[in-house]
């Protein structure tokens, strides 16, 4: 087993991925950027190493630095989370070279799995049901603009380089493609550095229905059963659960070993999920493989009792798995919200700035994986993901009530969340009866601007302020003092003292 | 003591006095008891009869982040630079004197004439947004300089209202 595992991520996935090598007994070294020396995850690491300025090209993408921040301090393994190097070929690769362990599926099946239109042909040559559409990419509009008629309106642009929702678009005239095809290679070129965009026909109604696979380097391998990640905005996902309301064991089982035949064809080892589109007919379709850990994986920690980022290590280390598919029970419900800092009345136009106050929810079934604390900064720079927050419950009911229940113990104050809005979403009679689809958002909560607040409340947050302020007023002036000067130090120096209380 | 807070747009006033251990908070609605505890900088406790809240609060130079029962409140204190000292971010003269629109919505009535002398929190005119009517206050004592809106306008947020001087 490892002794010190580098984590070449910042945020919660840094923070939960510290703790699992802490319950390992295994030291932990984090790199960071210059914004982000106050950040959790250098806080929490045993050791730590800047890797360059603020923007994520010159430090989290840094493949130089991040290697010789892992040669420096003798870290024998290197946990890349989500994001930034995680799905990055070329990394893994190098890591090979400089004799560092990645933990992560091999180079050559990242590879594969990378190219979605080359990992499309692999899938459709298996046996393995794929979106009917392109097989290739096109230089020419007029290419595109004619398989789009063959494959018939509305299609879905998708880059090939990558997922993610970057580039993604969906036509449903032809009038619509041309623009739309150079807004989707123009999103695909600053996202991957790779212009090339596919079209794939457009199922609607259809849901996103995931596969958590575990491969050990000796060729076993077992699924950890399906989540649900139907609701999502701008194609991004923002709830997430397990069990999926859509399937029966037949169809689960189907799913699941059409999953694991997938990683096989792929020569895949490591944790990785096999992503499927299940359309209302309940016919399913491969969509592409998430070559990582993923954002949503404690969900299905919760219902398998499987510590995911446990089970990498071990695997990157060459273990070989401990238990075989008939040992794994899907147990409970688990839901999972991201937490973003981002303005859901504005947009989902993302937010920063500090976290004045946090308040972490807690309490029996919930799970909090989080990388902020209160007083910390939110920089512009990276993802707006600030925590998720994950709860379990025998069945979807309880699970759903325990959600709404948490989400209200949440508080955090000074940046915009989503919290907000995912309350409203988890409330939804449509989403209680289980009827999430990808258009979920959409149809539903396309122009919410949140709930009136209750004057009652409106009338304790009076009374606090003014509690607040007239404990902090001792020695500031008032509107009418007499004693008031434009320059007066005390003045202003009466004005700080507001924070302090009794 | 009286307090005044920008809530969602509208002022809204406040008056609470210690009386022993208590606290008495007076509004438009009346008077009642308030028994208030701090918790910690950010937790008050407050209770009103037998109901019972936990208070979330954080402050940020002139505003106040309150939550209550899942519910988050931003509150701003009014401007006032006519006291001689600066609340909250640096305001420059321009911006004190002319007076703007907190949020969207429609003029509907202007309460004062050019050339006017008002005093400092002054009703000068009433926007309505979302079927509430908003006080636009003075913010100094003065006279008005120029109105940029009449009744029945649609206003920006940040679009002047009224200057002066």
């Amino acid at each position: 087993m490892f002794k010190k595992i580098l984590i070449a991520n910042r945020g919660e996935i840094a923070c939960r991925i510290i703790k699992g090598c802490r319950e390992m007994g295994i030291s932990t070294v984090a790199v960071y950027s210059d914004v982000d020396r106050k950040s959790l995850h250098v806080q929490t690491a045993d050791e730590a190493v800047c890797i360059g300025p603020a923007p994520a090209v010159e430090s989290y993408l840094n493949v130089d630095s991040v290697i010789q921040a892992s040669l420096k301090t003798g870290a024998e393994a290197i946990h890349p989370g989500y994001g930034f190097l995680a799905e990055n070929a070329g990394f893994a690769r190098r890591c090979e070279d400089e004799k560092i362990v990645f933990i992560g599926p091999n180079s050559k099946a990242m590879e594969l799995v990378g190219d979605k239109i080359r990992s499309r042909q692999t899938m459709e040559k298996a046996g393995i049901p794929i979106i009917p559409g392109m097989k290739g990419t096109h230089k020419k509009i007029s290419d595109y603009q004619a398989d789009a008629k063959k494959i018939g309106f509305p299609v879905m642009i998708k880059a090939s380089a990558g997922g993610g929702g970057k580039g993604m678009r969906i036509v449903s005239e032809e009038k619509e493609l041309k623009e739309a095809l150079e807004a989707g290679q123009r999103e695909a070129k600053s996202a991957f550095g790779d212009e090339s965009v596919y079209l794939e026909k457009y199922i609607e109604e259809s849901r996103h229905v995931e596969f958590q696979v575990l491969a050990d380097n000796f060729g076993s391998m077992v699924h950890l059963f399906e989540r649900e990640c139907s609701i999502q905005r701008r194609h991004q996902k923002i709830i997430e659960e397990s069990p999926s309301q859509a399937l029966d064991p037949a169809l689960r089982e189907k799913m699941g070993e059409t999953a694991k035949k997938v990683m096989q064809v792929s020569g895949y080892n490591n944790a990785g999920t096999v992503e499927f589109l299940l359309d209302k007919d309940k016919d399913f379709y491969f969509l592409e493989v998430n070559a990582r850990l993923q954002v949503e994986h404690p969900v299905t920690e919760l219902i398998s009792g499987v510590d995911l980022v446990h089970q990498q290590i071990k695997i990157a280390s060459g273990e070989k798995l401990a238990f075989v598919q008939e040992d794994l029970e899907q147990k409970g419900h688990a839901i999972e919200c991201r937490i973003y800092a981002e303005d859901p009345v504005n947009n989902f136009l993302p937010s920063s700035g500090r976290v004045l106050f946090l308040k972490e929810p807690s309490g029996p079934g919930v799970r909090h994986d989080c990388g902020i604390y209160s007083g910390c900064d939110v920089p512009i720079y990276y993802d707006p993901i600030l925590a998720k927050l994950i709860v379990w419950a025998e069945s979807r009911d309880q699970s759903c009530l325990r959600m709404l229940e948490a989400l209200n113990d949440y508080v955090i104050l000074g940046v915009k969340t989503s919290i907000d809005f995912l309350k409203d979403v988890i409330a939804h009679p449509k989403f209680q009866s289980g009827q999430t689809t990808t258009s979920f958002l959409n149809k539903h909560f396309k122009n919410w601007k949140g709930k009136d607040k209750s004057e009652d409340l409106e009338k304790l947050a009076l009374i606090a302020a003014s509690f607040d302020s007239l404990n902090g007023s001792f020695g500031r002036a008032g509107p009418s003092a007499e004693l008031k000067s434009e320059y007066s130090p005390w003045l202003s120096l009466g004005k700080w003292r507001i924070g302090g209380g009794k | 003591m009286e307090f005044e807070y920008i809530i969602d747009g509208r002022l809204r006033t406040i008056s609470l006095e210690k009386k022993g251990d208590i606290y008495i908070v007076s509004d438009g609605d009346g008077s009642h008891e308030a028994d208030i505890q701090v918790i910690s900088p950010h937790i008050f406790s407050i209770k009103i009869g037998e109901r019972s809240i936990r208070a979330y609060m954080a402050r940020d130079k002139d505003k106040r982040y309150i939550q209550l029962d899942g519910v988050q409140f931003l509150l701003t204190e009014p401007s006032q630079q006519g006291d001689g000292f600066q609340v909250g971010e640096e305001q420059s003269k321009e911006d004190i004197l002319l007076i703007k629109a907190p949020m969207p919505g429609k003029v509907i009535k202007i309460n004062v004439a050019e050339k006017d002398k008002v005093r400092k929190n002054q009703t000068l005119a009433i926007v309505e947004a979302m079927k509430m009517e908003n006080e636009i206050k003075a913010s100094i004592d003065g006279t008005v300089k120029k109105i940029y809106c009449s009744p029945g306008d649609f206003v920006e947020t940040q679009n002047p209202l009224i200057e002066l001087e």
